[in-house]
């Protein structure tokens, strides 16, 4: 696998049927988001938003590696809450063929992870430029990210009690008397 | 027998404009190691927006930054149109263009007289700084404010570019086209400054891919990766932007301190060029698609999804994340990646093999921006701010004062007409 970002783009489309044809029912969910600008309002790119299953994130990112080099931005996330869905969602936001014009495409990789097993692979190996972002996540939301050399904290003071995950939204989240009000 | 010692620069250093500690292994003078741990100023900014409507975070997210506070306001304000599909008239478009250009011309500026200070060259860091006045006066024109400016909003800016401030705006696209080339020329052909910054600090092309580096830093390595070119947001669909390298320059890419010297400066030139581009080309018709802010907020109310903003800030990219809930008035949640963020990363391979004294200007070199990285500083605003000199200054007193020099240069910019 060499470092280097291609010099040639595909369409939004092509790339969602071959994701399709190879991931099959792996992909939960599949929304594409258009990006318009200038005077004339042109569609000037396109954002795909893919929920995957969890064991298909590593091959779905690989996948993605066969087409360009992937661009990592960051990880989001969200508590889905008590109830039917007691997951934490994690969005991974990447982006391929930069080096085209108008070619980038957004990939915004949406995986569950259950409470009962809160895991992910770590993608450190394929982007050391994750490592922030994955201790970020394990921090702020309890996941572990298997295979990342350093967990220690990165934004949190080194006091802080790690029993409470800042972004929960159940028990492990902050109470509100630790919470302080600015105005 | 060789020892290694750590020492930490930083969180408070001499050399360091916010906090951040880079721990150093040393064999000598030379670094063998490093790790970095930021934290010193995290604020919960991403936090603070749940309890907040997302009109009160446009707010909120000018705080995170006071240098590139508008491209902040405009990545939120873009990932929420994004999910909630709003559009923006091409006034709009162009106006938020302009003022994009202005704040990386502005941040360039600060950038590379700051870069001048951190290797000794006090004088060309007083010219530097002489130099970025013009810029912030014209973005006080425009908006009343030095930093801050509060000019985006939902579906457009909420200040027109009237026809005193498109000349103004042309007669300082003509100061820095004369006066910049002095200051470049100063510093990049001294060979005292390259000696500090050549060979300094390197990051390669390949590393930069692999780290994610992104901005002036990746672009200083070799990348031709821009925004503005691969994914055209704005009036940039109509601009056309080639990313400034090295090579093209230069012949070669060093990767080093001096190409994101050179790289910044000659984006400088390129700002100046669009701005005249977005002037000449301002569309007529409404700057904004919906001026009543009620109707807004009781749109995004109703609205549901999570959207993505994505912008070239002029550090690099900027990546917000936005999730709003249906029937829910405030944001349900929002993430923000500044691009310090992704540049931080690489700091540890910049260091290896450098002396401990090029340490405060390679951790310069990439622009940090640690309360962007970190989201939100807050000061008591005593004795630093070069106001309040002696005595005790009331809020009001300073609000007072602010707005008188706002007057003053509006009517100095306009030749006393009202705005």
């Amino acid at each position: 696998m060499t470092s280097k970002f291609g010099k040639s783009a595909i369409a939004y489309s092509v790339l969602i049927d071959a994701l399709k044809a190879k991931f099959g029912d792996d992909i939960v969910r599949l929304e594409v988001h258009e990006r318009k600008a200038g005077a004339a309002n042109e569609i000037q790119g396109h954002d795909l938003w893919v929920e995957v299953a969890r064991t298909a994130f590593r091959p779905f990112l690989e996948e993605l590696f066969t087409y360009d080099f992937v661009n990592f931005h960051v990880i989001s996330g969200d508590d889905m809450g008590s109830g039917a869905k007691d997951n934490v969602a994690l969005n991974y936001h990447f982006s391929l063929f930069q080096r085209t014009k108008k070619g980038r495409i957004g990939v915004s990789i949406t995986v569950q992870v259950p409470k009962s097993d809160l895991s992910m692979p770590s993608m450190h190996d394929l982007l050391p430029g994750s490592e922030y972002s994955e201790r970020e996540i394990r921090e702020m939301f309890g996941v572990d990210f298997v295979g990342l050399p350093n967990k220690a904290l990165v934004f949190l003071p080194e006091d802080w009690n790690e029993e409470i995950k800042p972004w929960r939204r159940d028990a492990t989240g902050p109470a509100p008397e630790i919470v302080r009000e600015l105005s | 027998m060789s020892t290694t010692y750590t020492i930490p620069v930083g969180p408070v250093h001499v050399g360091l404009k916010e906090p951040v500690t880079a721990w150093l292994e040393l064999d000598g003078e030379r670094i063998m190691g490093a790790k970095v741990r930021p934290g010193a100023i995290h604020r919960g900014i991403e936090f603070m927006a749940r309890e907040r409507s997302p009109i009160q975070v446009i707010y909120l997210s000018e705080r995170i930054c006071g240098i590139c506070s508008f491209s902040h306001a405009l990545c939120f304000i873009r990932a929420v149109e994004d999910l909630a599909n709003l559009s923006v008239p091409a006034r709009g478009q162009y106006i938020r263009t302009l003022v994009l250009e202005l704040e990386r011309l502005h941040s360039h500026l600060l950038w590379s007289g700051v870069a001048c200070y951190t290797i000794g060259f006090d004088s060309a860091f007083h010219l530097g700084m002489q130099l970025r006045e013009r810029v912030m006066d014209i973005l006080e024109l425009l908006t009343g404010n030095r930093v801050n400016y509060g000019v985006a909003t939902f579906g457009g800016v909420r200040w027109d570019v009237t026809p005193e401030l498109a000349k103004a705006t042309r007669e300082m696209i003509r100061y820095y086209r004369r006066e910049f080339t002095p200051f470049r020329e100063i510093v990049m052909e001294d060979p005292v400054a390259h000696a500090r910054m050549r060979n300094v600090g390197v990051l390669s092309r390949d590393d930069a891919v692999r780290y994610s580096a992104t901005g002036p830093t990746a672009r200083a390595s070799g990348l031709r990766v821009d925004l503005r070119k691969n994914s055209p947001y704005e009036a940039y669909a109509d601009i056309p932007v080639e990313p400034v390298v090295p090579q093209d320059y230069f012949g070669k890419t060093h990767g080093d301190v001096l190409d994101r010297f050179a790289v910044r400066v000659l984006e400088v030139y390129q700002s100046l060029d669009i701005m005249e581009k977005v002037l000449d080309g301002l569309p007529e018709g409404s700057f904004v698609a919906e001026p009543n802010l009620n109707k807004v907020l009781a749109s995004l109310k109703k609205a549901e999804g999570t959207g993505w903003g994505i912008i070239e800030a002029p550090r690099g990219d900027n990546t917000h994340i936005v999730r709003l809930k249906g029937g829910d008035d405030n944001v349900f949640w929002w993430k923000v990646r500044a691009p310090t963020y992704a540049n931080a990363v690489s700091w540890p391979l910049m260091f290896c093999g450098n002396e401990l004294a090029d340490a405060p200007l390679i951790i310069n070199s990439i622009d940090p921006c640690i309360s962007c990285m970190e989201r939100m500083l807050v000061t008591n605003g005593n004795g630093d701010s070069g106001i309040v000199t002696s005595g005790i200054i009331t809020k009001e007193e300073l609000v007072g004062r602010c707005r008188q020099k706002t007057f003053d240069i509006q009517a100095r910019g306009l030749g006393g007409t009202e705005r």
